[in-house]
C-alpha cells in the first residue's frame, strides 16, 4: 500500500485526536508536480559510520 | 555429484573462476561444493590444487571488488534495498552500518562461511568508506581461509567426497527449508499489516495540489509532517519545505509536542 507509513502513523494521532491527513503519493509526488523541495538540514540528519 | 564431476571435468577451471566470482557478486550458487569436488579432482590428478586456490581466490575477490565499488558507488542505497524487506528499515540500516562499523573487519574475515552476510559484507565496507588497501587486505584473507578450508578439505577427503557432498546438500537442505519458513511467516506478517491498512482507509488524503495551494494562500493552521521511515541519512536528502522530521517508530514519545489546534498533513514514500 503506497503512503503506508504517513497513513499508519495519521491513523494513531486521529485515534489520539489530532486531526491528520495523509499527502497522497508523498514527496514523489510533490517532486512529480514541479514544486520545489528543500535540502536537509543537517541537524535532522541521521549521521551513520564511515572509516574515514 | 556426478553432473558436476562432469561439468568440472568438461570446464574445468574456468567454472571454478565463473562460480566464485557469481556467487561473490550475489547469486546462490553452490561454491563451497564446487570447491570440495575441484580439491577432490585435484587429488585424483585432475587439477592442480594450487591453480583451483589461484583461481577462485581471483574469482572471489574479483566478484567482492564489484560488490565493494558498487556499494562505494551507491552509498546506502544496496544497505537500504536488503533493508526494505526488515520489519524496521531505518532501524535495520542505522544497526547494520554502527555493527558493521564496529566489528567489520573480523567480519570480512570470517563473512565467507556465513551465507547472506557473504554478499552483504563487501558492499557495506564501500557505503561505508572501508579504505580499498584495507579492504582487499582484509578480503585477501577472509577469502583465502574461505577458498582453503574448502578446497583443501575436498583434497585431504577425496575418498569421502560423496558422503561429504551429501552432507553439505542435506545442510543446505535444512537451511532453504528454514528460509522457507521464514519466508512464508515474513509473507504473512505482509498480509496482516496490509489488511490492517485497509482499515485506516476512513484517514482523509489530500493531493499535492491542495497541500501546495493552502500553502500558498498562507495558512497557518496547518503544519507538515515528514514520517518518512528511512532517507534521512543521506547526504541529498530533501523534503517538502518547511516540514517537520516525525520519526514513526517513536511516535508515543513525541505526542504531547504536537499541535491539538492545527491540522496535520503527514508524508512519507
Amino acid at each position: 500500500m503506497r503512503d503506508a507509513t504517513s497513513v499508519r502513523v495519521a491513523h494513531y494521532l486521529r485515534e489520539h485526536g489530532f486531526q491528520t491527513y495523509v499527502v497522497k503519493g508523498g514527496v514523489a509526488a510533490w517532486r512529480r508536480a514541479g514544486y520545489e523541495l528543500e535540502p536537509v538540514p543537517h541537524e535532522d540528519r541521521l549521521v551513520l559510520p564511515k572509516f574515514n | 555429484m556426478n553432473e558436476l564431476l562432469e561439468l568440472l571435468r568438461r570446464y574445468g577451471y574456468q567454472l571454478v573462476f565463473a562460480n566464485l566470482f557469481l556467487e561473490a557478486a550475489g547469486l546462490p550458487l553452490p561454491a563451497a561444493i564446487i570447491l570440495l569436488t575441484a580439491g577432490a579432482m585435484s587429488a585424483l590428478g585432475w587439477f592442480k590444487v594450487y591453480w583451483v586456490i589461484a583461481i577462485a581466490i581471483a574469482g572471489m575477490m574479483l566478484g567482492d571488488l564489484l560488490m565493494y565499488f558498487l556499494g562505494r558507488w551507491t552509498g546506502w542505497t544496496i544497505l537500504a534495498f536488503l533493508c526494505r524487506v526488515s520489519l524496521n528499515p531505518e532501524s535495520c540500516i542505522i544497526k547494520s552500518a554502527e555493527t558493521f562499523y564496529r566489528r567489520g573487519k573480523t567480519t570480512l574475515l570470517f563473512s565467507k562461511f556465513i551465507p547472506g552476510l557473504n554478499t552483504v559484507a563487501p558492499p557495506l565496507a564501500g557505503s561505508l568508506n572501508m579504505r580499498l588497501t584495507q579492504f582487499l587486505r582484509l578480503d585477501v584473507v577472509g577469502v583465502s581461509l574461505y577458498i582453503g578450508f574448502y578446497t583443501l578439505t575436498g583434497f585431504l577427503f577425496s575418498q569421502q567426497l560423496e558422503r561429504i557432498g551429501q552432507g553439505l546438500t542435506t545442510a543446505q537442505r535444512i537451511v532453504t527449508w528454514v528460509l522457507a519458513v521464514a519466508l512464508v511467516g515474513y509473507i504473512a506478517y505482509r498480509v496482516r499489516t496490509y489488511s490492517k491498512n485497509r482499515l485506516y482507509r476512513q484517514v482523509p488524503r489530500v493531493s499535492v495540489y491542495e497541500l501546495k495551494e493552502k500553502l500558498d494562500q498562507g495558512e497557518d493552521q496547518i503544519v507538515i509532517y515528514d514520517a518518512r521511515s528511512h532517507g534521512y541519512y543521506e547526504e541529498k536528502a530533501k523534503r517538502i519545505p518547511g516540514s517537520i522530521r516525525l520519526e514513526p517508530a517513536s511516535i508515543e514519545q513525541v505526542l504531547d509536542t504536537l499541535p491539538r489546534d492545527r491540522e496535520i498533513y503527514l508524508y512519507c514514500t
